[in-house]
């Protein structure tokens, strides 16, 4: 871990998650090879970096859809639990989105943002119905509530997604490269919302490819190369005057002008 | 209750043929089966209306009746129909030999259908005749597809030879019943001819497992 | 070849009783044997690592042993091994269950392996337990995918009730089969036979297909 500067703008708050030396493999390939990261109350942490560099693994490790080879994940001051039942009610009060959305297909709208109060937080239909209407119109699809994932466009499933996520009232949400499987023109819905939730206080770990938007919503930035955070700082520093070389190919690949 | 095994052990002989029947009647219906199937999907596929239309209509058919039904009517009907006293065993085989064609000709059909159209368009986008397409590019990918549903098939129709014993067909069934009704060593024979079948069936279906693997296609 | 065909309405009841037996029989076959089917292809999913070789060598099984075989056995040799009496109907049921429910599992095991792993993960990130996201999000979408196999093997179930013949069930192919030794008449009676089992089929699958079409989409994941 290397190129960490002082300049972190909401580093007051609460410490929501600590990773601390976060090691994981699959068979002989290491995946996460000592990360250390962590992530303040109200941040938006962005993780950028190359394909299979880890981000995406190191996010299915935070809400413990994959176990640790070594090292320790915190939530909000506790190390998450290894036993399942725990686990659950850790994952309750984290939110994930997913590149693929990963809608369930046989809900609507309104019944896929309704399904994880109903069935988890055990809620009754009328208020799980309530509050997922609420949730659609926040990210501008009241009237699609009624609709099948398969009637839906890519940007508008994923916002549901994100609708679905949030009926949880999460502490924080992890987004797993969002808008990867987006067509151009309906990123920018999602990423609006994204920017929405990140202006309201919404504690946020974003993997992503979409360095304006992290440039202009990220708080702190962690550079992913091989399994480690090569350098992470806010934006300015990141993205205008990054200090390490692997960086700085990384984002002249992009083809990022700055 | 005394069970008597030994009766399975003195009648392995009429078992065995038994046996040896049914293992010709599989491949012999298959070896018929096989081209005929695929006679009758390019009749469906590529023929003239009526043609096409008859062809369906016979697919259809056989595809839905019980094949118990189809040899029993085969048994009464084929002898008016050709004007041959045929024995029963070649009716059995007739009546198998419709059964299995209308389902391979589905398979075939499906699997060619199957090949997408962009596949085609690509090879004559390279210079190749209508032909050359079919021959290098669509059959050995249909191949692919169909050997699996074939192996399947043989399965199925190895069990299914089992019907034509209600025509006195001397194929396993048929002679195990037999030696059940001589000997009246009901559980013994019956058990018997079930682990018979077991034994020859049991790999048969590994090896279609086997052969579903190797041959998987993913898109 | 001089066909005469009153032989049918003579005895139409009879033949119609017949094919009352016969839909009665694959109705509730089918449903035992898909019950059965479900039970054991989520035994062999979710259940202990050991009940699994024994699921796996069942189902094997019954794709090697002809379904003549399953019921004649149930029939002649169940009665011997356990002393119970077995009537006709009931042996047909049982053997016709046992032999399906093989086929239903399979067909269930498929489904449910079809469906994106990712989709389980969204059920957990959400915080539901396993066995709520089988029964919410796994099993519904895996129903949806199976249709057109399940229509095919209710199609299959029909045709094996024919088989119970052999076992003196009177279903169509028994009553057909009494008709036709009295009357000396087999053709007749057996091409309306095949008239019967034509109409029962047919419409079958091809019901289950339309079906299938308009609700596909609620599987696609």
């Amino acid at each position: 871990m290397s190129g960490e500067t002082a300049t972190r703008t909401k580093s007051g708050g609460a410490t929501i998650i600590g990773y601390r030396s976060v090691v994981k493999r699959f068979g002989n390939f290491v995946a996460l090879d000592g990360v250390s990261l962590e992530v303040h109350a109200g941040e938006v942490v962005c993780l950028i970096g190359p394909s299979g560099s880890g981000k995406s693994t190191l996010l299915r490790c935070t809400n413990g859809l994959e176990a640790l080879d070594g090292g320790d994940i915190a939530f909000e001051g506790a190390s998450l639990p290894r036993e399942e039942r725990a686990l659950r009610a850790v994952r309750r009060r984290m939110g994930m989105v997913f590149q693929s959305f990963e809608l369930f297909p046989h809900l609507t709208a309104r019944e896929n943002v309704a399904e994880g109060p109903r069935t988890v937080l055990r809620e009754s239909r009328a208020e799980s119905d309530r509050r997922a209407d609420a949730l659609l119109d926040k990210v501008g699809l009241a009237d699609k509530a009624g609709n099948y994932p398969s009637a839906l466009s890519g940007g508008q499933q994923q916002r549901v997604a994100i609708a679905r996520a949030l009926a949880m009232e999460p502490d924080v949400m992890l987004f797993d490269e969002p808008t990867s499987a987006l067509d151009p023109e309906t990123i920018g819905e999602v990423l609006n919302v994204m920017k929405k939730l990140a202006d309201e206080g919404m504690t946020m770990v974003v993997v992503t490819h979409e360095m304006t938007f992290a440039r202009r919503v990220g708080d702190w930035i962690a550079v992913f190369d091989a399994g480690r955070i090569v350098e992470q700082g806010p934006p300015a520093q990141i993205f205008d005057a990054p200090t390490t070389e692997r960086t700085r190919d990384f984002l002249s690949h992009l083809g990022w002008q700055g | 209750m005394i069970f008597d095994w030994s009766v399975v052990w003195q009648h392995r002989d009429a078992l065995v043929a038994g046996t040896a029947t049914t293992i010709l009647l599989t491949v012999a219906t298959m070896a018929i089966a096989v081209p005929c199937g695929i006679a009758v999907a390019i009749l469906r596929m590529y023929g003239v209306a009526p043609v096409r239309a008859a062809a369906t209509a016979y697919v259809e058919l056989f595809r839905n009746l019980p094949l118990i039904l189809v040899v029993f009517w085969a048994f009464y009907v084929l002898p008016i129909l050709t004007g041959l006293g045929l024995s029963p065993l070649a009716t059995g085989l007739a009546a198998l030999v419709l059964n299995v064609t209308a389902y391979n000709a589905e398979t075939f059909r499906a699997g060619i259908n199957s090949i997408r159209r962009g596949q085609v368009e690509a090879a004559m986008a390279l210079g190749m005749s209508r032909a050359q397409a079919l021959r290098r590019v669509v059959v050995p990918q249909a191949v692919r597809r169909i050997l699996p549903v074939l192996a399947s098939t043989w399965v199925s129709l190895f069990k299914d030879t089992s019907l034509v014993s209600v025509i006195a067909v001397s194929e396993l069934s048929y002679a195990a019943m037999q030696v059940r009704a001589q000997t009246f060593r009901v559980l013994e024979m019956l058990t018997a001819m079930a682990a018979i079948y077991w034994l020859l069936g049991y790999p048969q279906a590994k090896l279609t497992d086997w052969i579903q693997r190797r041959y998987a296609v993913s898109e | 070849m001089d066909l005469d065909f009153s032989v049918i309405t003579d005895h139409a009841r009879f033949l119609a009783s017949g094919v009352g037996v016969t839909l009665l029989l694959a109705a509730v076959s089918g449903v035992t044997s898909l019950a059965a089917g479900l039970v054991v292809a989520l035994l062999r999913l979710y259940g202990p690592p050991w009940l699994r070789p024994i699921i796996v060598l069942y189902i094997d099984s019954m794709r090697a042993i002809p379904v003549l075989v399953v019921l004649i056995w149930t029939f002649f040799a169940l009665p011997i091994l356990t002393g119970l009496t077995m009537p006709p109907f009931f042996a047909a049921l049982i053997g016709l269950t046992v032999h399906l429910a093989a086929y239903a599992a399979e067909i269930v095991r498929a489904g449910i392996e079809s469906i994106r792993p990712g989709q389980t993960r969204a059920a957990a990130a959400l915080g539901m337990s396993r066995a709520q996201a089988v029964r919410r999000i796994i099993l519904p979408q895996a129903i949806v995918r199976t249709l057109p196999a399940f229509g095919s093997l209710l199609s299959v179930t029909i045709k094996d009730t024919a088989i119970a013949s052999v076992i003196a069930v009177p279903e169509l192919m028994r009553q057909s089969e009494t008709i036709a030794g009295q009357s000396f008449q087999p053709i007749e009676v057996y091409t309306f036979a095949m008239l019967l089992y034509f109409l029962m089929l047919f419409p079958v699958t091809r019901g289950v297909d339309r079906f299938y079409r308009r609700v596909a989409h609620l599987g696609r994941s």
